[in-house]
This record gives C-alpha cells, sequence and structure tokens, in this order.
C-alpha cells in the first residue's frame, strides 16, 4: 500500500512547530480553476493511504 | 458625450459648471464608472480581475462556483463529542482548536496577505450550533455542503444544542411565529446566527498572542495561590473556578492560533521552494512565511505585519470561532504607528506611501471574496455584496484633536483606485478635519463609490460618554476611550481599541418596522396581506379612533409590544451566549476579560444598547396624511381608509392621490415635519430608551435600511401614504421616501436637523447631481453642504453619484457594467447584481442638484 509518506506532496511537520507530532505532516496540492492557481495544505499522517493525488516523490 | 450642469445666477453672475477633468468631455454618461478604476499596480489589477466575489441577490448567490464548505462544521461537532464533560468555556475553545488544527489552509497566486476560512477559495463555512434553521435552508440548496449526508447528520445533532433551540424556549408558539415573519421585527438572533463583533485587534498587534498566553497564566498561578490562601473563605474563593476555566480556555485558543497561523507560514515557503518558479514571487513568498511566522504570535514590528496580523485576528473573529457580519475597527489611527515605521523611518518592512496603497487595495480585494455563511434572510437583504463590511477613519484624538493621518489617506486613495463594493469607509467628520483627506473623501464620493458614508464625530464621541455612565461595572469608556470609535455595522458607533469593544449582536443590532405596523394598527393588530395572522396586540377599530390622540397611541401600543419582545429576544440570546457561546479567542485579546477572567460574552463594561426602526418615514408620512385628510379636514373617514387599503388603492385612484400629495417629509414642512418630529422623538426613541438592555443602559434607535427596506416593503400593505401594497419602504433611516423630496438638497438637510431627541444614529441617504459633482465647483459645494450639515448636527449622510442614464444602460447590458457601484442603504453594491427592484428603487431616488438658493444657504464659496 502506498503512504503519503511516500508522496511528493508530503511535507513533514518539522520538531520544533507547535503542531509537531510524530508522523504528521502537511499535504500541499496545487489547484488551478478560471480564477487562477492556488494551493490548499491539508495535514495528514505519513502512514495514511495515499489518495487519488499521489505522486511519488 | 457626458453632460456638463445647466449654468446658473448666483451672487448676481453667471456660474458655469465645467468638467474638473476635460477629458471626461469624451466619456458618455453611460458609462462613466467603467473608466473610473486605476488599480495602483499591475498585481492589484489581477488580484481584481481573477476576484472570487460571493455576491447575493435576491438571496442567491450570483456567482454558480460559490457554495459552503463542510470542514468546519465537521471540526467543531467532533470537539463537542469528544469534550462532554468538560467546561463549557473549555469545550469552546477545543472546538476552536479543532478546527485550526485540521482546516485545510488556502494560499492563492499573487497574494499578499494569506488566509482564508474555508477549505476552497470558492466556499464559506457554516455554522449548526448556532441556529439549524439557517444550516437547513442551505442543505435545501445548491449550495449545500458536500458529502450532504454529513451536513444532515451535523445539523441534526446540533438541533437540541444549538442556540435556536435554547432561546425558543422562552417563548410561545404564538411569539416566535409573530418573530420569524419578518415584517413588524426582525426574527431573534437565536434563529439566524446573524452577528457582529468590534474585535480587539489593537491587543492583537501590540502585544502579539505569546504576552497574551503568559498573562492568562499568570492570572491562573494567582488564582490557584488566591485558593490556597488559609483560612478558606467560600464566598470569594469559589469565583475562581470559572476564571480559571476561561483563562485556561483562552490559552488553549491562542496556541491554537499561533499554529494555524504558523501552518500558514509553512505552506508559503513549501509553494516558494517546491512550487513556485518565479524567483520574485519566490522571495516574497518567503518574506509572507516569514511574517507568519512571526505574527500574531509576537507584537507586529512593521506595516506588513499589522495586516497579516489584523487579517488573521478578522478571519477567527467573524468566520471561523463565529459568523459575526461587519469589518469594524478604527483602521487609520491603529495602523498609523506601523505606516511611521515603514514608511516614514523606514526602520522595518521598508515602503512608499504607494506600497501602503496597494496593501489596502490587496485588503479590500481580501474582503471582497470573503464568503459569510449567513441565512437566506440575511444574504436577501443585502443584494450586490458579500456582507456588511464597514472601517471606520477620520474622527478626532481626545480634545478634539484631528486624527486624520498620511495612513488614512492611503485607505481613502486605495479604495478610489480599486473600486470594490467593500469593504465600506465611514469617515468622521470634524471641522478640524484636513482639506487634504477631506479631498479623497470627496473623490471616492464623486466617483460614486458610495462610500465613505459621513457621521458626525461629535455626536459620536459624545454618546459614548453617554453611554459609559450606564457601565455595570463601573468602567465604561473613558473620555479618551470615547474618542476612539468606529462602527460596530454600518451607523452605530462603538468603542475600538483594547477593551470595552462590542462582541455580540445581543448588545446593539436587529430591526423593527414601523412600516408594517401602521398596517397592523389600522386592522386591529392583524396583518391581512402578507402572513393571515395576529402580528401584535388588539389596539381596536381604527374607525373607532375619534382623534388622531388614539391612533397615536395605538401605533405606541402596537411599537412598545415589538420592540420589547425583540429586546428581551437578544437578551436571552446574551444569556446563552454567556453559558454555551463564549469566546475564548476574543476574551483573551480583551484586556477586561483579561484582566477579570470573564468570558467576553458575560462581560459587558460599555453598553451600547441599539435596536433599528427600519422604514420608519413610510409611518411617518402616512400619520401626516391621515391627521391632515381624516382629522383636521375631514375630507374623508378612517373607515373610507380602511376599504380603499384593503383594496390597495384599486378604484380609488383620486383618494390615493390625495394621501399621496399630502405633506411628505423631507421637504421642510413645518405641518409634517412637526407631526414627524414627534414621532421619532416620542414614539420611536421614547418608547425605545424604556427599556434596560443586559448591559443596564439603554436602548436607542439606529435607523438604516439597509436592503430590508425591499424586503420589508414587499411584506407590507399598502399604506396612507398613498404608496402601493408591496412597494418598497423608505430607503434610510431618516431619508425622505424616494422621489418624495422636491424641494432640494438643504430643505432635506432642514428637515431631518430636526429630529434630535432620543436617537443614537440615523441614517441619511442623498443622491446627487453626477455633473455638479464633476465639475470644477464639485469640492466647494460638497464641502459648503458637510459644513452645513456638521452645524445643524446631523448624525450621518452618504451619497449616491450615480446617473439614470448609467444605471438605465446596466439594466440592459449588464455585461458591460460590472464596476458600476451603487449606495444601496449602509452598504455598497454592485448595480447589476441587484435584483430589479431593489436597481429601480435607486434610480427612483431624486437626484439632487444645487440651485442658487442651495448655494446661499449654504454661503458656497465659487
Amino acid at each position: 500500500m502506498t503512504t503519503c509518506k511516500n508522496c511528493s506532496f508530503y511535507f513533514a511537520v518539522p520538531e520544533d512547530a507547535g503542531d509537531f507530532e510524530a508522523g504528521k505532516g502537511d499535504c500541499v496540492l496545487e489547484r488551478e480553476d478560471a480564477k487562477g492557481k492556488y494551493w490548499l495544505s491539508k495535514p495528514t499522517k505519513n502512514d495514511s493511504a495515499s489518495c487519488k493525488a499521489f505522486k511519488k516523490a | 458625450m457626458s453632460t456638463v450642469a445647466a449654468s446658473i445666477k448666483y451672487n448676481g453672475k453667471v456660474v458655469d459648471f465645467p468638467l474638473a477633468n476635460p477629458a471626461e468631455n469624451e466619456i458618455a454618461d453611460e458609462v462613466l464608472h467603467e473608466n473610473l478604476a486605476r488599480p495602483t499596480t499591475e498585481r492589484t489589477k489581477r488580484l481584481k480581475a481573477r476576484c472570487r466575489w460571493k455576491h447575493a441577490a435576491a438571496g442567491e448567490f450570483v456567482d454558480a462556483e460559490v457554495r459552503a464548505g463542510i470542514e468546519r462544521m465537521r471540526y467543531i461537532t467532533e470537539a463537542h463529542k469528544a469534550s462532554a464533560g468538560q467546561p463549557e468555556v473549555i469545550r469552546r475553545a477545543l472546538g476552536l482548536a479543532n478546527i485550526l488544527n485540521k482546516s485545510t489552509l488556502v494560499l492563492q497566486q499573487d497574494e499578499f496577505i494569506i488566509g482564508y476560512h474555508a477549505e476552497d477559495p470558492e466556499m464559506f463555512p457554516l455554522y449548526p450550533e448556532l441556529a439549524y434553521m439557517a444550516v437547513q435552508d442551505y442543505l435545501m440548496s445548491d449550495y449545500s455542503p458536500q458529502p450532504k449526508d454529513e451536513a444532515a447528520e451535523i445539523n441534526e445533532y446540533w438541533k437540541k444544542y444549538s442556540m435556536q433551540a435554547k432561546g425558543e424556549r422562552y417563548f410561545t408558539q404564538e411569539e416566535l411565529l409573530q418573530m420569524y415573519q419578518v415584517s413588524t421585527m426582525e426574527a431573534p438572533g437565536f434563529a439566524t446566527g446573524y452577528n457582529s463583533i468590534s474585535p480587539p485587534y489593537e491587543t492583537v498587534l501590540q502585544d502579539g498572542l505569546l504576552k497574551r498566553i503568559e498573562s492568562a497564566k499568570e492570572k491562573i498561578e494567582h488564582a490557584k495561590k488566591e485558593m490556597q490562601k488559609i483560612p478558606w473563605n467560600a464566598t470569594t474563593g469559589l469565583d475562581w473556578i470559572a476564571r480559571i476555566d476561561v483563562w485556561k480556555a483562552m490559552i488553549i485558543a491562542d496556541e491554537a492560533v499561533i499554529n494555524w497561523a504558523r501552518r500558514h507560514a509553512r505552506l508559503a515557503k513549501i509553494v516558494a521552494e517546491n512550487f513556485e518558479t518565479n524567483p520574485a514571487r519566490k522571495e516574497e513568498l518567503l518574506e509572507i512565511a516569514e511574517i507568519s511566522q512571526r505574527v500574531p504570535a509576537e507584537p507586529c514590528k512593521g506595516l506588513k505585519d499589522a495586516f497579516q496580523s489584523k487579517w488573521y485576528t478578522y478571519l477567527i473573529c467573524h468566520a471561523i470561532d463565529r459568523y459575526a457580519s461587519g469589518y469594524a475597527q478604527k483602521e487609520d489611527e491603529m495602523l498609523e504607528p506601523y505606516y511611521n515605521i515603514s514608511v516614514k523611518e523606514k526602520s522595518f518592512q521598508p515602503m512608499t506611501h504607494t506600497d501602503v496603497v496597494e496593501m489596502v487595495e490587496m485588503e479590500r480585494l481580501k474582503i471582497s471574496e470573503h464568503g459569510a455563511g449567513k441565512s437566506r434572510a440575511y444574504r436577501e437583504i443585502f443584494p450586490g455584496s458579500n456582507d456588511l463590511f464597514i472601517l471606520t477613519i477620520g474622527g478626532t484624538k481626545p480634545g478634539y484633536v484631528d486624527a486624520c493621518s498620511d495612513m488614512t489617506d492611503a485607505i481613502l486613495e486605495g479604495a478610489r483606485n480599486i473600486r470594490t463594493t467593500e469593504p465600506s469607509i465611514v469617515f468622521r467628520w470634524h471641522p478640524v478635519g484636513r482639506e487634504k483627506t477631506k479631498r479623497l473623501v470627496f473623490e471616492c464620493i464623486r466617483d460614486g463609490l458610495g462610500y465613505p458614508s459621513i457621521k458626525h464625530d461629535v455626536i459620536g464621541t459624545e454618546q459614548l460618554k453617554y453611554y459609559s455612565q450606564f457601565s455595570k461595572n463601573s468602567n465604561g469608556a473613558t473620555d479618551e476611550e470615547a474618542h476612539y470609535w468606529g462602527l460596530v455595522l454600518c451607523m452605530s458607533p462603538g468603542v475600538c481599541g483594547r477593551r470595552k469593544t462590542h462582541k455580540t449582536r445581543s448588545e446593539g443590532g436587529g430591526s423593527i418596522f414601523p412600516a408594517k405596523m401602521m398596517e397592523i394598527v389600522l386592522a386591529d393588530g392583524f396583518d391581512w396581506s402578507y402572513s393571515g395572522m395576529q402580528l401584535g396586540p388588539h389596539t381596536g377599530d381604527p374607525t373607532t379612533f375619534k382623534t388622531f390622540e388614539l391612533l397615536w397611541e395605538a401605533f405606541r401600543t402596537q411599537y412598545a409590544y415589538a420592540i420589547s419582545k425583540v429586546i428581551r429576544a437578544k437578551d436571552i440570546m446574551r444569556y446563552f451566549e454567556s453559558k454555551f457561546l463564549q469566546m475564548p479567542f476574543v476574551s483573551s485579546i480583551d484586556d477586561g476579560c483579561m484582566e477579570l477572567g470573564v468570558d467576553a460574552m458575560e462581560l459587558s463594561e460599555q453598553p451600547n444598547g441599539w435596536h433599528n426602526p427600519i422604514t420608519t418615514v413610510v409611518a411617518a408620512n402616512s400619520l401626516v396624511a391621515v391627521k391632515k385628510l381624516i382629522y383636521d379636514e375631514k375630507k374623508y373617514t378612517m373607515a373610507q381608509l380602511v376599504t380603499a387599503l384593503h383594496a390597495n388603492w384599486h378604484g380609488y385612484e383620486d383618494m390615493r392621490q390625495d394621501f399621496l400629495n399630502a405633506p411628505k417629509w423631507g421637504n421642510d414642512d413645518d405641518y409634517a415635519d412637526a407631526i414627524i418630529k414627534d414621532f421619532y422623538e416620542d414614539i420611536i426613541g421614547g418608547e425605545m430608551a424604556k427599556i434596560t438592555n443586559y448591559s443596564g443602559g439603554p436602548v436607542l434607535p439606529v435607523g438604516q435600511a439597509v436592503g430590508l427596506y425591499m424586503e420589508i416593503g414587499s411584506r407590507t400593505g399598502p399604506t396612507p401614504d398613498g404608496r402601493f401594497g408591496g412597494d418598497a419602504g423608505d430607503d434610510g433611516g431618516i431619508s425622505p421616501y424616494m422621489g418624495t423630496d422636491k424641494k432640494g438638497p438643504t430643505a432635506v438637510l432642514k428637515s431631518v436637523s430636526k429630529v434630535q431627541k432620543n436617537q443614537k444614529a440615523n441614517l441619511l441617504n442623498q443622491r446627487l447631481s453626477v455633473p455638479i459633482m464633476r465639475s470644477v465647483h464639485g469640492f466647494n459645494i460638497w464641502k459648503s453642504y458637510m459644513d452645513a450639515w456638521e452645524q445643524l448636527n446631523i448624525d450621518h449622510v452618504q451619497f449616491n453619484c450615480v446617473s439614470t442614464a448609467e444605471m438605465k444602460a446596466a439594466q440592459k447590458e449588464p455585461e458591460k457594467h460590472q464596476d458600476l457601484i451603487v449606495r444601496v442603504s449602509g452598504f455598497s453594491a454592485r448595480f447589476v447584481d441587484i435584483p430589479t427592484y431593489g436597481q429601480n428603487t435607486i434610480i427612483a431616488r431624486n437626484e439632487q442638484a444645487f440651485g442658487a438658493d442651495d448655494l446661499q444657504y449654504l454661503n458656497t464659496q465659487l
């Protein structure tokens, strides 16, 4: 099973961050619509099952 | 070709009105507004072009992409379930923390001020803990949160816990139905979720949240020591329990907000390092990251910090912790110290004045994208806009010293240049205000933005001092604090700053509708034209009213009944807010809450009670017509009038013309004005002032129609002023009824100035001649008008400066008029996003020109 940890859109939360938890990361995805580009950041865990946006790191 | 005003003879000479900008001679009246925008930079031009407006028209979102998100309702529900058994104030803090920790963040191309309140820039959040009816309406719409089943389950969960369920228990079914008609009175806040707040931004900018957390920790330590004192004294010792919980909740909330802001910092850095290819933008994203790492945790060090810290605070207070309309702040004075650091001293985040104007434009565009998850009724009453957003500038410091600054000017320049419907601006007018700034105010008005609206600086300041005497803890606004005020929503002054600000709409806001009351007074309290139910007490068969005074007293009875009920509903809401809807973050940034360990929903230091009579002038003109034609001249009987009204005047056109042509408000007519002055001061203000609200002070009227003059007009049957059933009400609070002010702009001022007693604020809508305002004499004429307005002690005025030709052209080809802005009432709107019914009410307003008599009265120097 592929997990978030292996995804290029997964960014581990630094240890000095206030919301740090072991295995926690930010899933950052680029989106674009008629009004332009934007980026979304959603908390995730490195062992979460990958989603359809998965891209191998 | 542009229209030029006709020459007039004034003071013995002929005065011509050439346009101030000769190039405008080549611009047709029909397209003027499309030629006025001039964004300061290419960036703000792009941001405006792609702005994700969330305007509503007739209650529906104009843009098909706009929809409700589910994340906020999901996470607050998850936290509520998980925190059962904990103190309620802690549960509220944990709810906010869960939303902030888990929600999706948004960062958009080109933006410098970052942060959004939903999981997608086209979305807005919902609030099931407030009113399940409002959420249910969304579930039945095209903008329902998805998955819909999950949203429905969440809404069902909250039914028994919601403010609506709690508040409804203390009213009879009949009372609730009367309020839910929204025809004599607005529905209670516990059923709509509508709210307003003035966040104490200054503590966040000046202290930073880390310092607030330290303060709360010190308070807890102190409390614990007090509780350990020997001998134990329960009469004081037990008080610490609730206070400790409040301080603990503050810490939870503030830590969550810091982490949330720093998640934004991480996002900006990740995008800079992994997605962005433009080196300049990459560098800017790293700067954005640095700012969000610093604020709101730490004090602001420069102007960029201040804009960002303020924005995060706004999102929490107005959209994430709880919904609240408005954009209350004294923005120029709040930002001036940081302007000085960055622009004048250039010691941190150095920038030019033009850079500041660009920041202002970017902030305006952030607000323009801000969606509000408010109920259908509140979408209906702000047509052509996202919501009600109003910031305050100008005015005076203690001692009535001019408070205008270069920051004030930057705010005005940004507004003039970028041309957005929101946020609206209020300018506090005082004779000492500098002319340079007043010219910018004029330019914004002249260019048709509909703002700044103008408030009388002395009236507002003295009013806050007056309310201060009723403070329950004898700590109302000091004289110095009374000078630092901004409008809470579109009309009512409230203290800004570090403490004593307005925290919930249960203090002030909400409406009552005299036009509909006039209708039911003539039907023994029964609403025959809309709901078919008894809306108020039985005040008798009007045909038995032998004197005008009996009619007057019947109206008083209906009004007193309604106003007491709506204020009771607000105070019951406040009671439950303090028990179940605490706002630990807001409490943490209020010096009073921090000092006393009392939640912001409970603590009231500065009373500021008000309620909004809307459609007063329809009722007032009706009373004038009835007195003249039935009681004085005896041309008709009351029975004839009642019959004609029930026929909606059909078959009674001659009679209707008589009632229509009876003296009307706004013409300096002694007969009409004497009755109407009494009506405002004795009934509208006098009855309201008898009430004492939660904060211990009187409640005073703030007449302001917003879009409710349309909504209520459509629910109000024919009235004795000659109006047909369903026609709009009057569009201000003290404005003449549309098209009935026929004696020029100074006659309006003279009428309005007669009402002085028992009022808190009254909205005066005026429409000024475009050719005169854009002429070489425009500023001088307007300035002399404003000086006269100030000397007449009138509380407020706002202006439309748009031609009928342009509005009619926009009705024909709306796609070509996206930049046409009009003032509705208390807010500005994109004209083409207003329903035709509403558009026509703006076209119907008299476009006031200035004749020689007006100019002589104003002593205008040309």
